[in-house]
């Protein structure tokens, strides 16, 4: 029990230290902004000598926002909009780096045995059952995926990793459109979709199986290079680093989100059907279309970048 | 600052260091309790009645001193249970100071208060004034919604070292898979015939929580001011010992509500025996019902019973 005693007491200094470092912190943040919005305003009325020192300047500042960026990750942090709605003010913060890891570790696990679970029932739904019933698990399963991995990516970005916004807007997309489809009542509309939509999803649980199984070695082989950052995750989509033997990759991604255009326009097709009575089909075209968008472009966005990094270094040599 | 970052980081370790070791000893502790509870149960029987005696004293002992370890597990970090771990991953949900915890709790019950107070509107909204399949989805999500992120919130709380009876845990996790069945429900013939009474029902169903949530909230604070109750007592959404003092008034409507509930399983099995019923939905629906009344009418039944009981020894004894 005096062990206890003793705990307790530094919990309560650390709590103390926790609370004096947060605030020199964003006091320093503050000074910080303050003086880069008073060079900006100087920028217009300057000498090249004096741009040159400002530029210095902006490094140096850049430099100690990254600074405070990875103290901040081993401090308490109020938790963003979505955390505090779902889980109050219950501090997320992981505080060594090991636990950060074993967390990042554990999410991508779960990404992977759930993409096939999701797997193995879409392929049950659409060759086994073809019950609406079974459907709607099906769908539930969805919607309770994407949620939890929202709240987990939440969590993620919280403890510092720098995941990019589209990867995790497009699973508040996806949440969406599955519950959607949810409501759709059994009908001939949801009949004439029903077998894309679930061959779709066992493509999309194949393709995503084969990202994450690949990546977390290619991740991992990186890592011990030392040319990633270790709170880099595995997404469902093709970022910078995966150039380096993840090529292979892209033409399934392309087919997956060629595929999502295409049950778009199958679904917007059936909305100007005759006998299309369902607000459904047309509140699922749009999200299929806003995910085809979205993937598209960003992962046209790393190719196309790609090819820029290339041409400048064929012009190089 | 740089160095008082240092310092803080090595005492971030020590601190570490601190937790691993103080829950391995309490876990060494527990189990030896465990043991030596054990071999006292196996001597009962071979026993004098002095022996009995020094027996039973032992056992009281060691009931504290578990009462100790719980109190003291409260503040050390603890492994997520099934649940959480599904939802949340290892991230450690353990506050780890009584303010923090008191603070929690409060934001739940807040939580609590405002989404019945949004749910009370949004059922009013499409019992009255919006007749269309599509908002009575975004009500039904709204509430299986609600119920979800209650059951994650129950569970931090457990956790941290609330103490919730079962039921009124497991009966959000129903309340859930009740939302989730009306979701699917289609738009139909016996969907139409159920939906006023339904929409109905969630109307009073909010503002008995309401109330109750309201008037808890007060009584709680009366009692833990005079440390009569522990501090992280929660509202819930039954009747509890404790309420006795100031809100028997809440009674009356609590069993309003559950008979409701078992006409809604009544009026449900009803439909599901109309010829023209084909939805799965419907039977469902009304076991689910029945099993809501059930457990709410059978819990509150229970406390009402303590009460008499007690009162009829204090009866005795005067």
């Amino acid at each position: 029990q005096e062990t206890h005693k003793l705990y307790k007491q530094k919990l309560e200094e650390l709590t103390k230290l926790q609370d004096g470092i947060s605030s020199s912190i964003a006091r320093q943040k503050k000074q910080l902004k303050e003086l880069s919005l008073a060079f900006k305003n100087c920028k217009s009325t300057t000498t090249a000598e004096q741009e040159e020192s400002i530029r210095e300047i902006e490094g140096l500042i850049k430099e100690r926002q990254s600074v405070f960026f990875e103290m901040e990750a081993y401090l308490p942090k109020k938790n963003g909009l979505y955390l505090s709605l779902v889980l109050g003010n219950v501090n997320v913060t992981l505080l060594s780096k090991q636990a950060k890891f074993a967390y990042k570790d554990e999410y991508e696990k779960f990404k992977l045995y759930l993409t096939i679970i999701l797997l193995i029932i879409s392929s049950s739904c659409r060759f086994l059952f073809n019950s609406r019933v079974t459907d709607a698990v099906f769908n539930f399963l969805l919607v309770w995926y994407y949620c939890t991995l929202t709240i987990r990516e939440s969590i993620l970005i919280t403890n510092g990793s720098r995941i990019k916004g589209w990867w995790v807007f497009h699973h508040y997309v996806s949440t969406f459109l599955s519950g959607v489809m949810l409501t759709w009542p059994d009908g001939l509309m949801y009949q004439k979709f029903r077998n894309q939509f679930l061959s779709f999803s066992m493509y999309q649980s194949f393709v995503q199986f084969l990202q994450y199984y690949y990546q977390s070695g290619c991740l991992y082989r990186l890592r011990t290079l030392g040319e990633r950052h270790n709170m880099d995750l595995t997404v469902e989509g093709f970022q910078s680093w995966m150039w380096r033997g993840l090529t292979f990759l892209l033409p399934f991604l392309f087919f997956g989100q060629f595929l999502q255009l295409y049950n778009a326009i199958t679904l917007f097709q059936l909305a100007r059907h005759p006998q299309c009575k369902e607000w459904q089909v047309l509140m699922c075209g749009l999200p299929f279309f806003v995910l085809f968008v979205g993937n598209f472009f960003t992962t046209l966005r790393v190719v196309h970048q790609k090819f820029q990094c290339q041409n400048r270094e064929a012009k190089a040599k | 600052m740089q160095e008082t970052h240092k310092v803080y980081r090595q005492k971030l370790e020590e601190l570490n260091n601190l937790q691993d070791a103080c829950s391995s000893s309490i876990r060494k502790q527990k189990r030896k309790l465990k043991d030596l509870k054990y071999s006292l149960q196996r001597c009962k029987y071979t026993s004098s009645p002095e022996e009995c005696d020094l027996i039973q004293q032992i056992n009281i002992q060691i009931k504290e001193r578990q009462n100790v370890f719980f109190d003291m597990e409260a503040y050390l970090p603890k492994r997520n249970g099934l649940y959480l771990n599904l939802v949340l991953g290892n991230v450690n949900v353990t506050l780890l100071s009584n303010q923090a915890k008191f603070a929690y709790k409060d934001e739940y019950e807040k939580f609590k208060l405002y989404l019945t107070i949004i749910l009370l509107l949004g059922a009013v909204a499409c019992r009255f004034i919006l007749h269309y399949r599509v908002t009575d989805e975004v009500f039904n999500f709204l509430l299986v919604w609600y119920y979800c992120t209650l059951t994650i919130r129950e569970s931090i709380l457990i956790s941290n070292g609330s103490r919730i009876k079962g039921w009124w845990v497991s009966h959000h996790y129903v309340s859930t898979f009740l939302s989730g069945v009306m979701l699917t429900w289609p738009d139909g013939l016996m969907y139409q015939m159920f939906r006023n009474q339904f929409l109905a029902f969630s109307i009073f169903q909010s503002c008995v929580q309401f109330l109750q949530y309201y008037y808890q909230s007060g009584c709680l604070y009366r009692l833990r001011a005079l440390g009569k109750r522990n501090h992280l007592d929660l509202t819930v959404e039954g009747f509890q010992s404790w309420m006795w003092r100031g809100l028997t008034f809440l009674l009356p409507f609590l069993f309003f509500g559950h008979f409701w509930q078992l006409y809604n399983a009544i009026t449900l099995f009803g439909l599901s025996r109309h010829k023209e019923c084909k939805e799965w939905q419907v039977f469902v629906l009304a076991l689910t019902f029945l099993l809501l009344f059930l457990g709410n009418f059978l819990t509150t039944l229970k406390v009402v019973h303590t009460k008499l009981q007690k009162n009829k020894d204090e009866m005795k004894k005067l």
